[in-house]
């Protein structure tokens, strides 16, 4: 083992931030990729669980064949079709953005599926509720649906986040420099300390997806989670 | 406008094709086998709660849940060379060495989530079933041969069928270490020939056939499954 190699000022700093300032990379580059993209796909997830839920049956339909076909595909693939198909349609996307498109569209699909089970869980007596309370749809929605799923879906959400988290590491299949390349690099140079070098990487990921589990636990705080997502209900 | 030519899946493209799906099932079928076999065992004794064997069993399913699969393959990969005896990696070249990483790789990776899976449907088995078996006489073979496998398998096996699918689709990182899949050889085709969107799109439904194939025959198994299912209501 000789890990002195591989902890190098200049390896660690690669690792973290890449070549910052001429550009983000690393650990940075990562967790920047990963909360872009829960919070997008977040809300994808949402319009697409919610329109399956109780759109007009066409739209039903179609949010559910997004469904389908978007889980039942590999992100690999998706990263492959949103880099390198558009070129060929006249189109140059950054890989950051051919790689956040793929992520948001694929865990979307997910979390729409997540959404949509846990509307399915509301109490049919929360909603007789609301209406004998004389609830426009929209009201019932907003008001008692959309929180109350919300918060019901809190512990499968974490579990896809950080899913969303793992598969950042793909993007470096396209040549993304987000901590996964940066390893790939580090190892490339040495060439003599491989299980130190994803070793690190291995450990890295372990500590950013235990941070995200730990973070989603102070949304199971019930009035913490109203206040920031609900903001807009009636207490 | 980019002009499509179909004709790249017939022929020697379709051929490569045809050696990467095959690749990729083989790929699925092995990493699938080592994933229940692992996923078994860890989950029984993450169930069984023996003192000493605790915090590995926590150890060896969060890590594996909480690192990249691409990540764990590149690891297993790289290290190989610098953990295994020179004599078995030898060994191992004559069988694609690549084939056996991924497949080693992926089958710990899913192992994980199997895991989990068996220890929920488990813990979601009543105590009184296990006392009801003792109280009839059940020995130990005969417990888990007629009260506890048909429960479990029943509660895990939609859950199982989900893993599986997950599974397939991860079978597509392979190509990070150079094997031959089906994803690998869409790429390959892409650079022979320029014509990467026809070959992404018979791969796209290569993976959508397979994995809705499977999705499918889970859910019939689930409704078989239930169909027995009695309650005291």
């Amino acid at each position: 083992m000789n890990w002195t190699l591989v902890f190098t000022e200049n390896n660690l700093r690669r690792l973290l931030i890449g070549d910052w300032p001429k550009a983000l990379g690393g650990v940075a580059l990562t967790v920047e990729l990963s909360l872009i993209g829960i919070v997008l796909a977040t809300l994808l997830g949402f319009l697409v669980g919610y329109l399956r839920f109780a759109g007009p049956r066409p739209v039903r339909w179609a949010a559910g064949g997004y469904v389908e076909l978007l889980r039942n595909i590999p992100l690999l693939v998706l990263i492959f079709w949103a880099y390198f198909a558009p070129p060929y349609f006249g189109l140059e996307p950054t890989k950051f953005s051919s790689v956040l498109v793929a992520i948001v569209l694929f865990n979307a699909a997910y979390i729409a599926e997540v959404v949509r089970s846990g509307l399915l869980s509301v109490p049919a007596g929360q909603i007789e509720a609301a209406r004998a309370m004389g609830m426009s749809s929209l009201q019932l929605a907003l008001y008692v649906m959309l929180p109350v799923a919300a918060y019901n879906t809190i512990p499968a959400m974490t579990g896809r986040y950080i899913t969303l988290l793992k598969g950042t590491s793909l993007a470096f299949l396209i040549g993304l420099s987000e901590v996964t390349e940066i390893g790939r690099q580090i190892n490339n140079r040495l060439l003599t300390a491989p299980v130190e070098v994803y070793a690190t990487l291995l450990a890295i990921y372990f500590c950013l997806n235990r941070s995200l589990s730990a973070g989603m636990r102070l949304f199971e705080d019930r009035r913490r989670f109203n206040r920031i997502f609900c903001f807009w209900a009636p207490r | 406008m980019y002009q499509f030519d179909w004709s790249i899946l017939w022929g020697e493209g379709g051929r490569l094709l045809l050696d990467g799906a095959l690749v990729t099932l083989e790929l699925a079928a092995l990493s699938l086998v080592l994933a229940l076999v692992l996923g078994f065992l860890f989950g029984v004794l993450r169930w069984s709660q023996i003192g000493p064997l605790k915090p590995l069993c926590w150890f060896y399913v969060e890590f594996l849940r909480n690192t990249p699969p691409l990540v764990q393959i590149l690891f297993w990969y790289f290290s190989a060379t610098v953990i295994l005896p020179a004599g078995l990696i030898l060994v191992l070249r004559d069988y694609g060495f690549q084939f056996v990483a991924v497949v080693f790789a992926l089958g710990l990776y899913h192992s994980g989530f199997v895991a989990e899976i068996v220890r929920g449907g488990l813990n979601a088995i009543p105590r009184g079933q296990y006392e009801a078996a003792e109280a009839i006489g059940f020995g130990f073979f005969q417990s888990v041969r007629y009260v506890l496998l048909p429960q479990l398998l029943r509660i895990i096996a939609p859950s199982l069928v989900n893993e599986s699918v997950s599974l397939i689709k991860n079978t597509s990182l392979a190509l990070a270490i150079g094997v031959a899949d089906i994803t690998y050889q869409a790429r390959y085709i892409d650079y022979a020939s320029f014509r990467g969107v026809e070959a992404l799109t018979a791969v796209t439904l290569f993976y959508l056939v397979v994995c809705t194939t499977i999705a499918a025959v889970g859910h019939l198994l689930q409704r078989r499954l239930s169909r027995h299912r009695r309650t005291a209501a």
